[in-house]
C-alpha cells in the first residue's frame, strides 16, 4: 500500500519537476498566464477555435516584442469541462506563478471565483453572466464581452421599436427561450423587468436537455403570442429550434444572443436561419472591422484565414489582448506584474480599443463590465450583416 | 519466509492485521500520511484533499456495488445531496459546519434508501437505469427547487472554523479529510464483520439462497443504500466546505462515471480497492497532463493531441483492467506482496 502511495508520489514529483525543467527562461523574466479550455468536452466546438484566438495572440505579441519586452509565456490545457479537473489545473498553474489566469465556461469560472480572489489572480472567461459583475462575490473577474443580461435587455429593446415601426396594436410580447442551467437563466430576471417595466409580456422557457425537437415549445410560445423570440442557447440545439419554427410555419421574429449567433448557427440552419437577428458583442470575419487585420494576417501567414476560424478566434484573441493590455497598463506604471497590479492595471484601461471587434472596453474600481453595448446584425444572403450601430443596454 | 499464521487468542485472531509485515505496512504508510503534508507543496497538498474526499465517495460506493452487488449510477446525485445540504444548512441557517455535515449525511442516506426501493425488484442492468433515474431526479431537483437550493446560482459556503482555525486551506483541510477517511476506512471494514456486513455479501454471492437462509433481501438492501448513501453524502458535505461553492455541475453523471471506474480498477469488494481506485483515477489525469507538457518540448505534436489522449487513456485503462485484471489493482497489488512473501517458492 505505502508501495504504490509512495510510487506515485515520485511519480508526481518527477513529472512537477520535468514541467519545472520545461519551462524555458527568457532574459527578463516572461510574464505566466494560466488558461484552461475546453478541447474534449461539451463545448469544444466553440471553445477550440477560442483557444487558438488566445494562443495565437500570445505568439503574435511575442513575435513583436512582447508586453514591455517582456515575454508572455501561456500555460494551458484541456479541462474537458470538467470542474474537479478545472481547480486541479487551476491550483497547479498558481503553484507555478502565474499571474492572470483565462477561464473558459460558467462551470469554472463559478468554481473558481472564491479561490482566485484569494490568490488574487486576475480571471477573464467567456462566460458572461451578470452575477459576476457583483463587486463583492467577484472581485477579480473580469467582463470583455457584453454580459448576457445586457444582450438580453438590447435584444428587447430592440425588437420593442422594431415591433412600433412595424405598426404593431396589440401589446408587445416576447418569450425567451434558453438552455437549462445557470448559462441559460442568467439573463431572464433582467430581461422579464425590463419588458414588463416597459408594459411588454415576457415569458421564459428552458429547452430540455436531449430535446430532439422543439415542436412543444413551439406550440406554447404560439399559444402566448410571443411576437418576438430572444435564443440564449449554443448554436445546434437554437439551429435545431429554427428548422421547427419554419417547418411549423412559426412567424416570430427570432433574437440569438452571442453563444447562438455565428458560422454554426447559419451552417446548420441552413435557410431557416434567414432573417434572423444576432445580438453580437464580437464582429463577424463577414463584417471587415479594423481589429481584424492582426488576426487575419497572422492567420494567412499560417496557410488559414478568419472565415475558416470563425468568430470564436477573434473573440479569443482580443479578450487575451485585452489581459495583455492590463498587464501592460501595470508595467508602465512602473509595477511589477502580480495580480494585484495587474487589477489595479486592468482597472486603469478606459476606452481601450480592439479595432471595433467591440465597443471600446473599458473598467473601473467599482465595475469590471467591459462595455454595455453591442451592435446588432442580421443574417442576410448566408451570412452576419450588421443592420445597426452600437446600442446601449442604458445600464 | 513464514510457515503459517498461528493464533492463540482470540484477540489474535479477531485482530484486523495478523502478520509483523503486514503491521509495518500500516505503520509506514501511517507515517508517510502524517509527514507528507509538511513536505508538500499546495498543488500536491490540492490533490492529495482530492483523494482523500474520493476515497470516501469510493468506500460509500464499494459498499454498495462492490460488497451488495447494487448497480448504482447515482453517486454524482447523491454527493449533490451531501454538498447542497450542508451548505444550505451553514450558509443559510448559520449552522456550525460538522452540525451541517452531520445531518447531510443523514440525509442522503435517507435519500439513497428512497432511491434504492427499486432494488427489490430489479436487478443488474435495470436497476443501474433506475439509479441513473435517480441522478437525473436530483440534479433537476436541485436545479430547479430555487427556493431552496437557490436553482442553478452557485451557493457560497462560508469558511468552516474549529476554534478559530480556518479549516478549508488545503494545509489544514488535508488533517480533516484524511482523519475523517480513516475512520471512514475503520468504520467499513468493521461493518463487514458484523451479522449486516455477511448479510451484504451473502445478497452480492447469490441472494436467492441468502433469502432462503433467512437474510431479509428487502432490509438489508435498503441498509446497504443507507450506509453507502452516508459516507457518499460526506463525500459531498466535504466537497461543499473544502470548495466553498456548491455548483451543479460538479456533480454530473461524469462524476458517477468516474467513482464507478475507480472501484473497478481499483477492485471491487475491497476497502483496499478503493483507496487504489481513488488515487489512480485522480492522480491519472494529472499525470498524464504533466507528462504531456514535460514531451511537448521534443514532440510538438504531443500538445495537440495530450487532451484526446487523455479521454482514450480513460476508457482504455477500464477495457485494459477488465479484460487483464478484473479483480483491479487490488489483485495486482495482492501479487505483489505475495510474490515477496512466498519467495523464492512463488508459484
Amino acid at each position: 500500500m505505502s508501495r504504490i502511495r509512495t510510487l506515485l508520489a515520485v511519480l508526481v514529483a518527477a513529472s512537477l519537476l520535468l514541467t519545472a525543467c520545461g519551462a524555458g527562461a527568457g532574459s527578463a523574466a516572461p510574464i505566466k498566464v494560466g488558461a484552461i479550455f475546453d478541447l474534449t468536452g461539451a463545448t469544444a466546438d466553440v471553445s477550440t477555435p477560442y483557444s487558438e484566438g488566445v494562443k495565437d495572440f500570445v505568439a503574435w505579441k511575442n513575435a513583436n516584442g512582447g508586453i514591455a519586452g517582456r515575454q508572455i509565456e501561456l500555460v494551458s490545457a484541456d479541462y474537458a469541462y470538467k470542474v474537479d479537473q478545472a481547480e486541479q489545473l487551476y491550483t497547479q498553474y498558481v503553484q507555478e506563478g502565474v499571474v492572470a489566469f483565462m477561464g473558459w465556461g460558467t462551470g469554472d469560472t463559478e468554481a473558481l471565483r472564491t479561490k482566485i480572489a484569494e490568490d488574487k489572480i486576475p480571471f477573464m472567461s467567456a462566460s458572461y453572466s451578470a452575477g459576476l459583475l457583483d463587486m463583492t462575490a467577484a472581485p477579480y473577474n473580469f467582463l470583455v464581452g457584453t454580459s448576457y443580461s445586457d444582450q438580453a435587455v438590447i435584444a428587447v429593446r430592440w425588437a420593442m421599436d422594431d415591433y412600433k415601426a412595424k405598426g404593431g396594436a396589440d401589446q408587445f410580447k416576447v418569450a425567451l427561450i434558453h438552455h437549462d442551467s445557470p448559462f441559460g437563466q442568467s439573463p431572464v430576471a433582467d430581461a422579464k423587468a425590463y419588458t414588463e417595466t416597459n408594459g411588454g409580456a415576457f415569458m421564459d422557457l428552458a429547452m430540455p436537455k436531449g430535446a430532439t425537437d422543439y415542436v412543444a415549445e413551439l406550440a406554447q410560445m404560439k399559444t402566448f403570442g410571443a411576437q418576438y423570440v430572444i435564443i440564449q442557447n449554443v448554436s445546434s440545439p437554437a439551429a435545431v429550434l429554427l428548422k421547427d419554427a419554419k417547418s411549423q410555419g412559426f412567424g416570430a421574429q427570432f433574437i440569438c444572443l452571442n453563444w447562438c449567433a455565428d458560422e454554426n448557427l447559419v451552417k446548420l440552419a441552413g435557410d431557416a436561419a434567414e432573417g434572423v437577428m444576432g445580438a453580437l458583442p464580437f464582429a463577424p470575419p463577414s463584417v471587415p472591422v479594423a481589429g481584424q487585420t492582426d488576426p487575419e494576417a497572422f492567420l494567412k501567414a499560417k496557410g488559414s484565414s478568419l472565415t475558416e476560424k470563425g468568430l470564436h478566434y477573434t473573440q479569443g484573441w482580443w479578450t487575451m489582448a485585452v489581459m495583455a493590455a492590463g498587464i501592460e497598463a501595470a508595467i508602465k506604471a512602473g509595477k511589477e506584474p502580480t495580480g494585484e497590479n495587474i487589477r489595479a492595471g486592468l482597472e486603469s484601461l478606459q476606452n481601450f480599443s480592439t479595432g471595433d471587434i467591440t465597443a471600446p472596453i473599458g473598467f473601473s474600481a467599482t465595475s469590471h463590465r467591459g462595455n454595455s453595448m453591442l451592435r446588432l446584425y442580421k443574417v442576410s444572403g448566408g451570412v452576419w450583416t450588421q443592420v445597426s450601430d452600437s446600442i446601449s443596454a442604458g445600464q | 519466509m513464514i510457515s503459517g499464521i498461528f493464533h492463540s487468542t482470540y484477540e489474535q485472531d479477531m485482530a484486523l492485521r495478523h502478520t509483523h509485515a503486514q503491521k509495518i505496512r500500516l505503520a509506514l504508510m501511517l507515517l508517510f500520511l502524517v509527514v507528507f503534508p509538511f513536505f508538500a507543496n499546495r498543488y500536491a497538498l490540492t490533490l492529495a484533499n482530492q483523494i482523500g474526499i474520493a476515497v470516501i465517495g469510493a468506500i460509500g460506493l464499494n459498499i454498495l456495488v462492490g460488497y451488495t452487488g447494487q448497480i448504482s449510477l447515482g453517486q454524482g446525485g447523491f454527493m449533490a445531496i451531501g454538498a447542497y445540504t450542508a451548505g444550505i444548512l451553514t450558509a443559510r441557517m448559520g449552522m456550525p459546519w460538522w452540525a451541517s455535515t452531520l445531518i447531510a449525511c443523514f440525509v442522503t442516506a435517507g435519500v439513497g434508501a428512497l432511491f434504492g426501493i427499486p432494488s427489490l425488484r430489479l436487478k443488474g442492468l435495470y436497476l443501474a437505469i433506475a439509479t441513473l433515474a435517480a441522478q437525473e431526479i436530483i440534479l433537476w431537483v436541485v436545479t430547479h427547487w430555487k427556493v431552496v437550493t437557490g436553482g442553478v446560482d452557485a451557493l457560497v459556503v462560508p469558511n468552516p472554523e474549529l476554534f478559530g482555525l480556518r479549516l478549508n486551506n488545503d494545509f489544514n483541510f488535508y488533517w480533516l479529510v484524511w482523519g475523517l477517511a480513516i475512520l471512514v476506512t475503520l468504520a467499513t471494514v468493521n461493518l463487514f464483520r458484523t451479522h449486516f456486513g455477511r448479510a451484504f455479501t451473502a445478497i452480492r454471492d447469490q441472494d436467492i439462497a441468502a433469502s432462503v437462509m433467512g437474510v431479509d433481501l428487502f432490509k438489508y438492501k435498503l441498509l446497504a443504500f443507507a450506509i453507502s448513501s452516508f459516507w457518499v453524502g460526506l463525500a459531498g458535505a466535504l466537497t461543499a466546505h473544502y470548495r466553498s461553492i456548491v455548483t451543479w455541475e460538479r456533480f454530473t453523471i461524469d462524476v458517477s462515471v468516474l467513482y464507478l471506474a475507480m472501484i473497478i480498477i481499483g477492485g471491487l469488494g475491497k476497502v483496499t480497492g478503493s483507496y487504489l481506485g481513488a488515487i489512480f483515477m485522480t492522480l491519472l489525469p494529472a499525470v498524464l497532463s504533466n507528462l504531456g507538457r514535460a514531451l511537448k518540448g521534443t514532440f510538438p505534436i504531443v500538445e495537440t493531441i495530450v487532451p484526446f489522449i487523455q479521454q482514450a487513456v480513460f476508457g482504455l485503462v477500464i477495457i485494459l483492467f477488465l479484460v487483464f485484471e478484473p479483480e483491479g489493482l487490488n489483485r495486482i497489488w495482492k501479487n505483489i506482496k505475495d510474490y515477496f512473501r512466498l519467495w523464492p517458492f512463488s508459484y
